[in-house]
């Protein structure tokens, strides 16, 4: 997959972010990893098909993923990563990657649609996906460390 | 049946006034109306209707802000939207939100009432899939460890239905889409993995890869088939499958939070498979 056609992913981000409660979306990085990667604490798969096919992950460390369902939940304090906050992470991925196709309609890329999220919950397994090459983007959404896992051919 | 109520969200007082108009005529109750995002869920719950036509262009929120709020405020929200603008893309992000429907202004009144009545009947090729799914995703795997390893399985009477499990070792997600978006979740012990590909490739495993490319493919076979048989008994579900993604090595939760996913497990002679099977329900008519 080119690079390039990450945009409309990372646009995504940007843009349904700041409408569930955040204000600063920081990319720290951006690498090419193969198609092994290590759960740090979560991670959401998405799948999608269409004239791109594999998956979407985001991924973070448990006490992130719960500072993250807190705020999106107006600050309300997550001691558990009980259903509520499972759902409401969960419910982020799903808007992120639907937003992502959207965008990618716009540049020319028309027809992908996607699968509900699973979540994955278990520090330190491995997830191997389908496709050879996977793009890792790492952010800092208002201070909280955020992974983001493309694996599309 | 009771007259239809029906809430209007449209910033234009003009447009409301016709809308509403055009619907009481049809015979519809118009039982509330708001201009916006600021006093919707508060009108939606008051006039509690059966379906909320929604405006796309409005100042601040658009209609699709406003859709996602109330289809979390009530995910059972009905919203037809009523625009002007219909387009391609106004058209994918509208499904992608779910709303039920979508008509163009100027609108038709009997158009307008065959969209009512086809988005309150109820959805009963979703109630189909989801009374006949797992029995045949039980009967594509059964199929699948007979012809791939010459044994036989049996099932578990036992079907969960909260979706979350522990895996034993190697959990298989593969996305579904179509007209109904789902999920198959399958689940084995490395032991399993292990007898099987010797089994299927008449050698020992070389080594642990083998044995997780082994279940991804098994999985995406087993999805492969399940779907094919039921977009043969109704063709509009129009089901593929993504990709495996292969979750390993560690203690792992699994959990599907937006959809009722249901789980069974096939007994065989390598051990024990769960299976996880759930759609989410988007009925989406368009005219």
């Amino acid at each position: 997959m080119d690079v390039n056609s990450v945009n409309p992913i990372l646009a995504s981000f940007a843009n349904i972010l700041p409408q569930i409660g955040f204000q600063t979306i920081e990319k720290k990085g951006l690498s090419l990893s193969g198609s092994a990667l290590t759960n740090k604490g979560i991670m959401i798969n998405i799948s999608m098909v269409g004239p791109l096919k594999g998956a979407i992950l985001i991924g973070m460390e448990m006490d992130a993923a719960k500072q993250f369902a807190s705020r999106m939940m107006m600050g309300m304090d997550v001691v558990d990563f009980d259903s509520l906050a499972q759902s409401a992470l969960s419910e982020m991925a799903n808007m992120v990657c639907a937003n992502a196709c959207t965008n990618f309609t716009e540049v020319g890329i028309v027809g992908l649609d996607i699968s509900p999220p699973t979540l994955l919950i278990g520090q330190g397994g491995s997830v191997m996906l389908s496709a050879p090459k996977v793009i890792v983007v790492n952010f800092l959404i208002d201070g909280i460390p955020v992974d983001m896992y493309i694996g599309l051919t | 049946m009771s007259v239809i109520k029906v809430m209007i969200v449209d910033d234009s007082p003009f447009s409301r006034t016709i809308l509403s108009d055009t619907l009481q005529e049809a015979g519809y109750e118009v039982v509330g109306e708001a201009d916006g995002i600021d006093n919707l869920i508060e009108t939606y719950a008051n006039c509690k209707p059966d379906l909320v036509t929604m405006d796309i262009a409005m100042p601040g929120a658009d209609g699709f802000e406003c859709s996602k709020l109330l289809l979390l405020h009530d995910p059972g929200a009905k919203i037809i939207l009523v625009s002007s603008m219909k387009d391609e893309d106004t058209e994918a992000e509208a499904r992608r939100v779910g709303v039920a429907g979508y008509v163009q202004k100027p609108i038709e009144a009997e158009l307008l009432g065959r969209i009512v009545q086809n988005v309150l009947a109820p959805d009963t090729l979703f109630d189909t899939l989801r009374a006949t799914s797992l029995d045949v995703f039980k009967e594509a795997l059964a199929q699948s460890v007979t012809r791939m390893t010459k044994t036989t399985a049996t099932f578990a009477d036992a079907v969960g239905s909260d979706g979350q499990f522990t895996s034993q070792g190697i959990t298989v997600v593969i996305g579904i889409i179509g007209k109904y978006a789902g999920s198959l979740l399958m689940d084995l012990s490395f032991a399993s993995a292990e007898q099987m590909t010797e089994t299927i490739l008449r050698r020992p495993a070389k080594n642990r890869d083998e044995m997780i490319a082994m279940a991804g493919e098994f999985a995406n076979v087993v999805g492969g088939v399940a779907c094919s048989m039921l977009n043969k008994k109704d063709k509009t579900f129009a089901l593929r499958v993504a990709p495996p993604s292969i979750f390993f090595g560690t203690t792992t939760e699994v959990v599907s939070p937006n959809i009722q996913v249901e789980t069974t497990y096939a007994e065989t002679d390598y051990g024990r498979i769960y299976l996880g099977i759930g759609f989410k329900k988007g009925s989406v008519l368009w005219m």
